[in-house]
């Protein structure tokens, strides 16, 4: 009877379209996908593109899921609603329907740190979990669902590098420089730029006002976790060679050596 | 509005065809393909290693061995365990275990041709040409991506994990009962060479060609097509040689060349082309060079 309800109200979603499309997005022919692993800098990537494709809404948490929607978490009535092209973030490894993709790659050693850290603050792991054990699951790509690391890029490098209907950014060269990385984004989607409108879109997405905006929106993004620790974290890179250690940083370029020296990481061990 | 309310009946009575959105169990086996690469000779192969009291044939191999797009999520849910599907999809992460079956894409092209003719989906006089083209672009009537893209997703995301088979359809011509041997091994069925002779001599292409005289206008992949073409064509490797014309060879290894060198497929071409997107070794292994390979 439980289970009858429950696909009875997933019916009544459906119809009336608030259910989240997930896989079976129907993708339209001029949408943008902002690619990339979880805790690559996805969430400061979508408030840089967000405020540079919508000037006149300065993204906040609060309607961030409206301006570049994920397909699981926002409802197919809003993707219906959406001004064209629409912008959608997601998670997932290759999937040839994605007309044109902005895929961020962030350095693992600083993706697990990050990944660690934020499993901490949403208790998914308990806060004096060993890093050895995350590690291990990382690598089997099980702290995620959407494949270890080292797939999830493969199948977007492997398949799309070279292709003009594919943007490779790497997280470190958006923080190194910001307003450079946002203008190749500017060019792919042929939208209007100018030192200022690329100023302000970095302004408005810089760390300290997403933290201010963190602290003051009950957004609903990141509920039920702690309050002491924060989304937005040292957003830097190369943390991990503080925060990992160096034992830990061998097994990830062991397993992904190759690929990490193709994007440019320098490896250690 | 009505067309939702269907889906949602279909939904709710679990008679709606998963796709992408199949549930997956931690023991499924998975027989992935880019679409004419001899999917359905290695199905008949595979059922007839496990199943050879079902005498497989075309009547009964979508329920034997189905394919998530083809029926229904009630169906697959109450398939005997472990399961054996079939899947075009590109990498799905959650198949815990694939048998990868992988193809030449010069008779990838062909067999698509020739397939496409007996689907009335171009015409017979449609230039091969042509068709070489809009394969290599991927301007396809399925959703699966190009060949290239397909197979480099499956390639390099899972190399040299236990849990991915590599299987090409040319050792599988000609090493058949070695490569059995090898799938018999990596789904845990006891690999006696009677039981695997057997599986061979059930899915020969005369047999096959056979089954479809007799059973073609009923199997969903043919039932619809034109019936003075088969869909057991050639069943051989190479046609490309004979057929592909130059420029076409050309523009299939410039496209996918550092790929199809990496599966061992030999480039006419000589390969100075390849395209840099797929001139890599493994990236998965750790230990491999991409040194100076970065693109253009």
């Amino acid at each position: 009877m439980a289970g009858a309800i429950k696909h009875l109200k997933a019916a009544y979603k459906r119809a009336v379209g608030l259910n989240k499309p997930g896989k079976s997005l129907v993708i339209l022919p001029d949408d943008v996908f902002l690619v990339s692993f979880p805790k690559s800098g996805n969430t400061w990537t979508r408030f840089l593109v967000a405020n540079l494709r919508f000037p006149n809404e300065p993204a906040t948490f609060a309607n961030i899921n409206r301006l570049i929607p994920d397909p699981t978490a926002t409802a197919r009535r809003d993707f219906d609603r959406m001004p064209r092209p629409r912008i959608i973030k997601s998670h997932e490894c290759f999937d040839p329907r994605y007309p044109r993709v902005i895929n961020v790659v962030r350095d693992p050693r600083d993706v697990v740190v990050s990944q660690y850290h934020y499993h901490r603050k949403i208790k998914k792991i308990a806060d004096d979990s060993p890093i050895e054990k995350f590690v291990t699951r990382f690598l089997a790509g099980e702290t995620c669902p959407h494949g270890s690391w080292g797939q999830n890029v493969a199948t977007w490098l492997y398949t799309s590098e070279g292709n003009p209907r594919y943007l490779l950014l790497r997280y470190e060269d958006l923080i190194a420089d910001t307003p450079r990385e946002l203008a190749k984004v500017a060019g792919f989607l042929n939208l209007p730029t100018s030192p200022e409108l690329l100023a302000q879109a970095v302004e408005r997405s810089s760390a300290d006002r997403m933290r201010k905006l963190e602290k003051e929106q009950d957004h609903g993004l990141y509920r039920n976790s702690r309050k002491d620790m924060s989304f937005v974290r040292a957003a830097g890179s190369g943390g991990w060679r503080k925060d990992l250690p160096l034992e830990q940083a061998g097994r990830l370029e062991k397993a992904w050596g190759s690929l990490m020296k193709h994007l440019g990481y320098e490896l250690v061990t | 509005m009505m067309k939702r309310l269907v889906a949602g009946y279909k939904q709710f009575f679990g008679l709606n065809k998963p796709g992408r959105n199949l549930r997956v169990f931690s023991d499924d086996v998975y027989v992935v393909s880019y679409p004419k690469s001899g999917n359905t000779w290695t199905r008949f192969l595979i059922a007839n290693l496990i199943y050879p009291d079902k005498h497989p044939d075309f009547t009964n191999i979508n329920e034997l061995i189905p394919d998530p797009e083809g029926v229904t999520k009630r169906h697959l849910e109450e398939l005997p365990r472990p399961r054996y599907l079939k899947s075009h999809a590109y990498f799905d992460h959650r198949y815990p275990k694939v048998i990868h079956i992988v193809r030449d894409p010069r008779d990838v092209v062909l067999s698509e041709y020739y397939f496409d003719i007996k689907r009335s989906a171009i015409p017979d006089d449609f230039p091969l040409e042509k068709f070489v083209s809009r394969f290599v672009n991927g301007e396809l009537n399925h959703p699966y991506g190009t060949w290239g893209e397909n197979t480099a997703t499956w390639f390099y995301a899972r190399a040299n994990s236990p849990r991915l088979l590599l299987v090409t359809y040319e050792a599988l011509q000609s090493e058949g009962a070695r490569e059995m041997a090898r799938i018999a091994e990596f789904i845990g069925v006891p690999a006696n060479p009677e039981r695997i002779g057997f599986a061979i001599e059930q899915s020969s292409a005369d047999r096959m060609r056979e089954l479809e005289k007799k059973q073609g206008h009923l199997w969903s992949s043919t039932k619809r097509t034109r019936q003075d073409k088969p869909f057991v064509r050639s069943a051989k490797a190479g046609g490309w040689k004979s057929e592909l014309s130059e420029a076409s060879i050309a523009e299939i290894e410039s496209a996918w060349g550092g790929l199809m060198r990496e599966l061992g497929y030999e480039l006419a071409s000589g390969g100075t082309n390849a395209s840099l997107v797929q001139t890599r070794t493994p990236s998965l292994n750790g230990e491999q060079s991409l040194a100076g390979t970065r693109s253009k």
